[in-house]
């Protein structure tokens, strides 16, 4: 069986349009870690098409993580990242349009579960769990080193370059509110939860 | 597109309860007056996604009084807040920290026919909070850039026992609520900030690079509330922050120049706040784009999409 012929089958199953056979060759061929780095890339190109927050503790996320931290040196590899990564912003840019001229609504999807998700775009989906906050809050701390994973979703180039800043843009958020209103108690406590203790 | 019609129900049924929005306003009108005018004092709990703590409020008012409240976190750290007549004297160090060299609007009073442009006000019932009779009022969105809040009134003096801010799906993003409350006027002693609060000291206005950015979309009923600049946390840069707010809800931006730096975009939600940052091309480089705020993500993506830097405007 040729390795496009599988490349293909695998393609099919994450669309869920695999048939049975299909089915029975990808999971066959589960335990080859090309075929499970080809899967990964798949998922990686997938969650950035659909907007998805990558779930770390996921074990796909984390073989995408390996494999990316892995294959810095060879150029070949390098370019193939470039491009999938630029296939990706074009698809974030072409789907972020196609959501703000269709509505928004559409759009918040951060506590969308899968089965809704795929009731709204009418697109097949993997049934991959979103991550709305508990994973970012549970790292959550007001230190600016020890940022929340969950934050760094799809980086890849600098994935200290947001852990550095947004619990610092969160917290000013909050204190311009605390500070800045006469309106009781709740911007107060938004901010006062955002300090570790 | 099945969202559409979903969305034109949803207004349908906002729309059929038109009866309940004058009962709702004046309750709304009591809420800003009671916070105005009256002395109290409780403890309360919010909570969010990941966070749970309990706090307790002085409040003192009154004619002839000088408006006066403290707030202290009585779990983890002593978070603390002291604000004479609205403006804060002092806060605990953390609380207060990421102010340096910022500059403080006045706010926007709670305004009732302003809000109900944004908001339906729906009577929902009664219920019972801290062991008091309330009401319940719900501020219904519009549109699909705002939360819903539900609000438990207290029937005796009108002050708000429990809030509830909830998405368009009906889940529930955080809660503020009192377990105890006497209004009684709180004792001087217990209104005097302590050791760890200190004054809070504002910068002078830095205001021209944060002017140099505008917003192409705004969510309606939001308007510019405050500008203010600093250096970012991770380097020597200067930041914009813009804050926007419809009166309730409130989102900041924050543009940071990326110099050449190879950064992906990112969306996250913590609790109520929603962060999402999109990085945007100018004649002067890349600049990332960062709204925090309590509006839905989607909302967020899209004024992170339409903030302009006005060189490039005039170009």
């Amino acid at each position: 069986m040729s390795r496009e012929t599988l490349q293909e089958s695998l393609s099919a199953v994450m669309d869920n349009q695999a048939d049975e056979l299909e089915l029975r060759r990808v999971l066959a061929a589960s335990d080859e870690p090309e075929l499970r780095a080809t899967w990964s890339r798949y998922q990686l190109a997938r969650a950035v098409m659909h907007k998805e927050l990558l779930e770390p503790r996921l074990d796909i996320a984390a073989a995408v993580s390996e494999a990316l931290a892995d294959d810095v040196a060879p150029v070949a590899q390098q370019v193939q990242r470039g491009s999938w990564r630029t296939v990706g912003r074009l698809a974030v840019a072409a789907s972020v349009t196609v959501a703000v001229l269709a509505g928004v609504r559409f759009y918040n999807q951060d506590d969308i579960t899968g089965a809704q998700l795929a009731q709204q775009s009418s697109q097949p989906v993997l049934n991959i769990p979103q991550v709305s906050g508990p994973a970012m809050l549970a790292g959550f701390n007001s230190s600016d080193e020890q940022a929340p994973p969950a934050a760094s979703a799809v980086g890849q180039g600098q994935p200290g370059w947001h852990e550095q800043r947004l619990p610092s843009y969160l917290r000013q958020h909050a204190q311009q509110a605390a500070m800045s209103t006469s309106e009781g108690a709740l911007p107060y406590a938004r901010a006062a939860s955002l300090e570790g203790r | 597109m099945r969202f559409i019609p979903f969305g034109v129900l949803l207004l349908g049924s906002w729309l059929a309860l038109p009866a309940a929005a004058d009962e709702g306003s004046v309750m709304l009108q009591r809420l800003a007056d009671a916070e105005r005018t009256l002395s109290f004092q409780g403890t309360f709990v919010y909570e969010r996604n990941g966070s749970f703590s309990t706090h307790s409020i002085w409040h003192q008012a009154g004619e002839g009084v000088a408006l006066r409240e403290r707030l202290l976190q009585l779990d983890g750290s002593a978070q603390e807040v002291v604000r004479v007549d609205g403006q804060v004297q002092c806060a605990s160090g953390a609380l207060a920290d990421q102010l340096i060299d910022s500059q403080l609007w006045p706010a926007r009073a709670l305004n009732a026919e302003q809000l109900s442009e944004w908001y339906e006000l729906r009577v929902l019932g009664k219920s019972r909070v801290a062991g008091r009779a309330t009401d319940v009022l719900a501020l219904v969105p519009r549109d699909q850039h705002r939360y819903g809040i539900e609000l438990h009134l207290d029937q005796q003096t009108g002050l708000p026992l429990k809030s509830l801010l909830v998405n368009d799906k009906g889940q529930l993003l955080e809660r503020l609520q009192f377990t105890q409350l006497e209004t009684d006027a709180p004792v001087p002693s217990n209104l005097e900030p302590s050791a760890g609060c200190r004054p809070v000291r504002l910068g002078p206005v830095q205001a021209q690079a944060a002017e140099a950015w505008r917003s192409d979309w705004l969510p309606p009923g939001f308007s510019l509330s405050s500008v203010t600049q600093r250096r970012s946390p991770a380097s020597d840069e200067l930041v914009a922050c813009q804050v926007y707010g419809d009166g309730l809800a409130r989102f900041s931006v924050f543009m940071e120049p990326l110099r050449g730096e190879a950064v992906e975009d990112v969306r996250t939600q913590l609790g109520p706040t929603v962060a999402v940052s999109r990085r945007l091309k100018t004649r002067d480089g890349d600049v990332m784009v960062t709204v925090v705020g309590e509006i839905p993500l989607g909302t967020a993506e899209r004024v992170a999409l339409s903030m302009r830097s006005l060189g490039e405007v005039a170009q």
